[in-house]
């Protein structure tokens, strides 16, 4: 225990001197702040800003044309209604000039009428969410039904009643908002994945830089190799939760300060987690960064050269992208309670992160996330005992890293 | 202080690396550890320090199983390495306190091992900006800071100047004057001569020859004699069937009994100019080379 301890503070003061590790912390908490604070900043230039430039004159054209003058006013009055980011103009010219407006890029889009109900979109790049389209014909829908409706008979006001009527609903979630717990869920997933692979990475680059610097000679005979294994994992992990509580602590700060002015909802539901959520995080954080962190330690024991880690490592890797990807798509496609996830959030490599997202995006009794958690900590103590008997073994090997089935034999037998 | 290993046998999968291995080292004794490359001197050591268990055999220490929590362990490896990129200070303190010293206790006996191999200067270096020999004397104070009951040094010379190598001999000496269990393992045959009281030679995982050194060469036939002469040619020339003149000019006469000595010693003094004539022993290396040379 004692040995335990010297070798946690020595690994963790390894990280605290290490200046990429500083170096990148402090670069992330300034990024957050500068990202914090630009809204602050640019408030306070801002006021010399707000008179100049005519607001309209900016907007992009849009040029209307037809082969009546009263469609093209018709449709102007109509889309510039529906189109308020576009200063909607009619063209005066045929197609071609209209055509060559739009190339040139002095109109952003055109439509051309060819009838009340039939137009065609002129437009110099289409892009991917361009919905202009979708929006001209609901417009023009709209306008056709009611020049319908005016013609069988209703007044205009009827008719505009009939169109503008609006349902009344409202929603009431009793389990999970899904679209509440998204961004915090997907966060901390990614978090997570950031932090096993680099953290995972470290540790088994520490244990074979030991290795090859022949430290382990030394190492091995001073102290056990499970005080060892724990004591670099443990101070990994540290090291990479302080970190972490750098980084969102003084985004929480910065948060804060700027509250004001950073009234966006989205950004504001990312600081405003429920504890249990926050709770059910650092437990499932903590967990998974140990059983990755175990893996990862225990295959550099066995890698003689830090050339050999990159290959070494892959399994392990491959593994947590697998269960990375399941996690991701489910997320994505809104189903969390799917077999896979099911699956999933009880195999310890996965749990962490399928179960919490279940937690955060769905309703789980409370039995499943305790078995899920206990199979987790069984798991977490037993692969890093685990871990301890092949680094033991592992030390010792120089040359060619073992093949599994040979590890494994060696580990059982000895 | 006393250490014996019995019977210790070892396997790496099908190879048996040890088979049967006993050896007693005492305190205040320096104990040669020999064997060619390969022979199980290493697993040995790493057996004897507990880095894995033996596959069945028992390691005692004055008569009773050790217990590795009193016992304490002082090891220069004979593949050397420590921290390339961390402080020489930080990390000395770091292996003393792995030892169980507390840091300040770590801190005044690393101080005095740094003085006295004259690397105080060193002190708050990072090792890599060191030479290879200096490394060498800084991995030396993590064998020695914590003071330990047993110290291992495997190949402890190699490398070191004929400055430093005086000054581990002196380390070494005073190390056994203070009644440790000094565990040598070196395959410069002078060194071990000169400090190690008793040897043991591994060959192919056995103990081939164990003992006194002294009593070891005192009991090798002693019917050869080494005569150094000016005359050698003719000596030679009259005991043509019996003698063979070695590499340093010597002339070695083996003798078909060892009674003869004194008169064979009193006929050659007599009729030739002789500078000296002694009973041959054999030196360690030809003890060595005879029992390990064929590899079992």
């Amino acid at each position: 225990m004692k040995q335990f301890s010297k070798i946690l503070k020595f690994e963790l003061m390894g990280y605290m001197k290490n200046k990429v590790f500083v170096g990148v912390t402090i670069f992330l908490v300034a990024a957050i702040a500068l990202v914090m604070f630009i809204p602050n900043i640019i408030s306070l230039f801002g006021s010399d800003e707000g008179e100049a430039g005519d607001a309209i004159g900016e907007l992009p054209v849009m040029l209307i044309s037809s082969d009546t003058p009263e469609l093209s006013e018709l449709t102007r009055v109509y889309f510039q209604e529906a189109f308020l980011d576009y200063n909607v103009v009619v063209a005066d010219g045929d197609i071609e000039s209209v055509k060559d407006q739009v190339i040139s890029g002095e109109a952003e889009c055109a439509f051309v009428m060819t009838g009340p109900s039939s137009y065609t979109y002129y437009v110099n790049n289409l892009s991917m969410y361009d919905s202009n389209t979708a929006v001209a014909d609901t417009v023009l829908q709209s306008v056709y039904r009611m020049n319908a409706m005016i013609e069988g008979g209703l007044t205009p006001e009827q008719a505009g009643a009939i169109m503008s009527v609006t349902i009344d609903s409202s929603v009431t979630t009793l389990g999970k908002n899904q679209m509440d717990n998204f961004l915090y869920t997907y966060i901390m997933i990614f978090a997570l994945y950031m932090v096993i692979l680099l953290y995972g990475q470290m540790v088994a680059t520490n244990v074979a830089t030991e290795k090859s610097s022949r430290a382990m000679e030394l190492l091995i005979t001073s102290a056990k190799p499970s005080s060892m294994m724990f004591g670099k994992v443990i101070a990994s992990c540290l090291a990479g939760f302080i970190q972490l509580v750098l980084i969102f602590g003084s985004a929480i700060l910065f948060y804060n300060i700027n509250k004001e002015q950073l009234s966006n909802p989205l950004v504001a539901s990312i600081f405003d987690i429920p504890i249990d959520l926050f709770i059910y995080m650092i437990v499932f954080f903590i967990l998974g960064f140990l059983i990755y962190a175990f893996l990862f330690g225990a295959i550099g024991s066995t890698a003689s050269k830090l050339e050999d880690i990159n290959t070494s490592v892959m399994p392990v890797t491959y593994l947590f992208i697998i269960a990375f990807m399941v996690v991701m798509f489910s997320m994505s496609s809104g189903s969390v309670d799917n077999a896979a996830m099911i699956v999933c959030s009880y195999i310890p490599f996965s749990s962490p992160m399928a179960m919490f997202t279940r937690i955060a995006m769905s309703t789980v009794p409370w039995y499943e996330i305790l078995i899920s958690i206990i199979v987790l900590v069984g798991s977490v103590i037993g692969v890093g005992f685990l871990s301890a008997r092949i680094y033991r073994v592992g030390v010792l090997l120089y040359g060619k890293p073992p093949k599994l089935p040979t590890l494994i034999k060696t580990v059982f037998k000895g | 202080m006393k250490l014996e290993l019995r019977n210790i046998e070892k396997s790496f999968g099908d190879k048996r690396v040890l088979k049967g291995v006993s050896l007693t080292a005492e305190g205040g004794k320096a104990f040669g550890l020999l064997g060619r490359n390969g022979a199980g001197k290493t697993t040995t050591i790493r057996i004897l320090m507990d880095v894995f268990g033996a596959d069945s055999g028992e390691v005692l220490f004055d008569g009773e199983p050790i217990d590795y929590d009193r016992v304490s362990f002082g090891y220069l490896p004979e593949e050397r390495g420590l921290y390339p990129k961390k402080k020489i200070m930080e990390q000395l303190t770091y292996f003393a306190e792995l030892k169980g010293m507390s840091r300040a206790d770590a801190v005044s006996a690393i101080d005095y091992w740094l003085e006295r191999l004259g690397m105080t200067e060193y002190r708050d270096k990072r090792l890599d900006t060191l030479s290879k020999g200096n490394q060498q004397k800084i991995q030396l104070v993590t064998a020695l800071a914590h003071d330990p009951d047993i110290v291992i040094l495997d190949e402890p010379f190699s490398g070191l100047d004929p400055v430093n190598a005086m000054l581990l001999k002196d380390v070494v000496k005073e190390t056994i004057k203070r009644g440790k269990i000094v565990l040598f393992s070196s395959h410069q045959m002078n060194y071990i001569e000169e400090f190690c009281d008793s040897i043991a030679i591994i060959n192919g995982g056995q103990v081939v020859l164990s003992g006194d050194l002294n009593e070891i060469k005192r009991n090798y036939p002693r019917n050869r004699l080494v005569v150094r002469s000016p005359e050698n040619q003719s000596i030679a020339r009259e005991l043509s069937d019996t003698c063979e003149l070695s590499e340093d000019g010597e002339l070695i006469i083996t003798l078909s009994e060892p009674r003869q000595k004194p008169s064979v010693m009193h006929r050659l003094t007599a009729s030739y100019d002789i500078d000296e004539i002694k009973v041959f022993e054999p030196s360690l290396n030809d003890i060595f080379v005879e029992y390990a040379e064929s590899q079992i």
